[in-house]
């Protein structure tokens, strides 16, 4: 290990709170100690990540206030150092951390809460791709439809939840006073995703949720309306089916319509 | 080690950080008193939304440089090739006149601490670094500025000054110098020495561009925060690097607290108002 590696492990250690090994590499003045230099370092470590999780989870982060949030991100700083060069990516773990993190563990909205915030971000800046129009589904012909399977945006994301959390996130979002988190009597299936630069969430019954989640799975038409047959009287699926493609293409979340076998 | 032909680069004028707070004002208003912008590279390496569709459009109007924050370019471990890749790719979009980084290391072992880190002054450091400066520009294929950074501390490793560990990196690696003003002022302060004597020391023909931002005193020390107007001495500071340095591409940054963009362009201009007398009687 060259001498720059080892006190650079040294200096990274102290910062990270896990050793006080510094102290004898650093030049102290008189107006300013060896202690308070390091000191500058390590609290600017801990206040820039913070202020990125309060940014990244600002629902969350109104939600629970300064003195709990903060206490949040001491252990979830300590517990995962960042990774990835660019801090934006900075707590893509929060979630899981607070699911199992006393007392967090305790009260499941701030993981699920967390989890939402984290999948809006994941939509915000994912690959841009160009939506397909209705008119592309009415130029196939009848014999085309139940083969043809969807590709979808980029950007789509699912999550199931069982507070409402979107609720205080839309809240939030739109200054307003928010609720207390309520749990529901099930958890809910809800979708993100972003219509060219503006960020979309909505909730799906469970038909909906059920054929979206085939059709990423690349189920054909025809094998959408067969497993419909669960869910409703024969004679309603076709233009139940058809009603969902219109509704996803209306959304833009539907980037090819693929009729090939 | 010295080359005697450096090229200068060309003097782009006047510029400001782009930020997002001032997308809309920037497209709106396109004022014509920005010669060009300098982007965050880390901010737009990501894979499309808001942050690409702003850059193309303001890109259209204005020239853009490149600065980034975790190349880590003073680092133990090695160059992280995908994060060059993609840097790469962001020069090639924009179409960047150069790219810079800063003269520190942001994290080793694997973790990225997200700040711009110390190194020591020694002739080791020097060799390693401009080694991997030259690696970096030959993959880029751009030329490549390094940054002076503001330090709270100094190793009792180091046997050079920062001015002359800057220069001979510059000159080892072939690479330009972005000189940032406020962080020679900072230092200076936080480490007690001259910033006049490091304007001397630093070679002319290197500096590429120059950086001015706020800070904030806490008394004993200063912290480069970027979160207020350029201080008087600063720009004290930034008259005296005019004369010895000549006309250099020259931005302010803010990056907290961040005025409206006509506050901003107020404060460019006061920079304009500094070096545009200075440079008529060089020319002179």
């Amino acid at each position: 290990m060259s001498r720059l590696h080892i006190l650079q492990s040294k200096f990274q250690r102290t910062i990270l709170g896990a050793e006080d090994m510094l102290e004898k590499e650093i030049v102290a003045t008189e107006r300013l100690s060896v202690d308070r230099r390091i000191a500058i370092y390590a609290e600017a470590y801990r206040l820039r990540l913070t202020e990125c999780l309060r940014e990244n989870y600002s629902a969350l982060y109104t939600l629970l206030g300064d003195e709990q949030f903060d206490a949040l991100c001491r252990l979830y700083i300590d517990a995962h150092p960042p990774h990835h060069y660019s801090i934006r990516w900075y707590g893509d773990r929060f979630a899981e951390f607070a699911r199992h993190t006393a007392p967090y563990s305790g009260h499941p909205y701030v993981s699920e809460l967390a989890e939402f915030e984290w999948k809006l971000m994941e939509a915000f800046d994912a690959r841009d791709a160009r939506p397909v129009v209705l008119d592309e589904l009415a130029q196939l012909a009848p014999s085309q439809w139940p083969g043809l399977r969807l590709e979808f945006q980029p950007c789509l994301q699912r999550v199931e939840l069982t507070w409402n959390v979107a609720a205080i996130r839309n809240a939030v979002d739109e200054g307003r006073t928010i609720d207390s988190p309520q749990r529901g009597d099930r958890p809910a299936a809800w979708l993100i995703w972003r219509k060219r630069l503006t960020q979309y969430f909505r909730s799906l019954d469970d038909t909906e949720a059920w054929a979206l989640d085939r059709a990423r799975d690349r189920a054909t038409f025809g094998e959408l309306c067969e497993g419909l047959c669960e869910w409703m009287p024969d004679r309603e699926i076709a233009t139940y089916a058809a009603g969902l493609l219109k509704q996803w293409i209306g959304d833009g979340l539907v980037t090819k319509i693929q009729t090939d076998p | 080690m010295h080359n005697n032909e450096v090229r200068r680069l060309p003097n782009l004028g006047f510029g400001l950080g782009l930020r997002t707070d001032h997308y809309d004002s920037v497209i709106a208003e396109r004022p014509d008193n920005i010669d060009w912008f300098e982007i965050l590279s880390e901010n737009y390496m990501v894979d499309g939304g808001k942050p690409l569709h702003y850059l193309d459009a303001i890109r259209e109007h204005y020239p853009m440089v490149m600065h980034g924050v975790s190349m880590s370019i003073g680092g133990a471990d090695p160059l992280d090739r995908d994060y060059l890749k993609r840097l790469k790719a962001l020069a090639g979009r924009v179409q960047a006149a150069w790219f810079s980084d800063h003269l520190c290391w942001t994290g080793v072992d694997g973790t990225n601490i997200h700040d711009l880190l110390p190194l020591p002054y020694t002739e080791d450091a020097v060799s390693y670094i401009a080694r991997r400066i030259k690696q970096v520009q030959d993959f880029m294929e751009r030329p490549m500025l390094i940054e002076n950074v503001s330090s709270y501390l100094n190793y009792k490793d180091s046997s050079l000054t920062e001015w002359e560990f800057v220069s001979a990196i510059a000159e080892r690696a072939d690479c330009y110098i972005l000189l940032d003003i406020n962080n020679i002022y900072v230092s200076a302060f936080n480490h007690e020495f001259d910033p006049q004597e490091y304007l001397d020391h630093i070679p002319v023909e290197r500096v590429g561009q120059f950086h001015l931002a706020g800070h904030t005193n806490y008394g004993d020390y200063i912290v480069d925060t970027h979160d207020h107007p350029v201080i008087d001495p600063v720009w004290d500071l930034y008259a005296d690097a005019i004369r010895r340095f000549g006309a250099v591409p020259t931005m302010i940054e803010r990056d907290d607290h961040i005025p409206p963009l006509r506050e901003l362009l107020h404060e460019l201009d006061r920079a304009r108002d500094i070096a545009r007398p200075i440079l008529e009687e060089i020319a002179a």
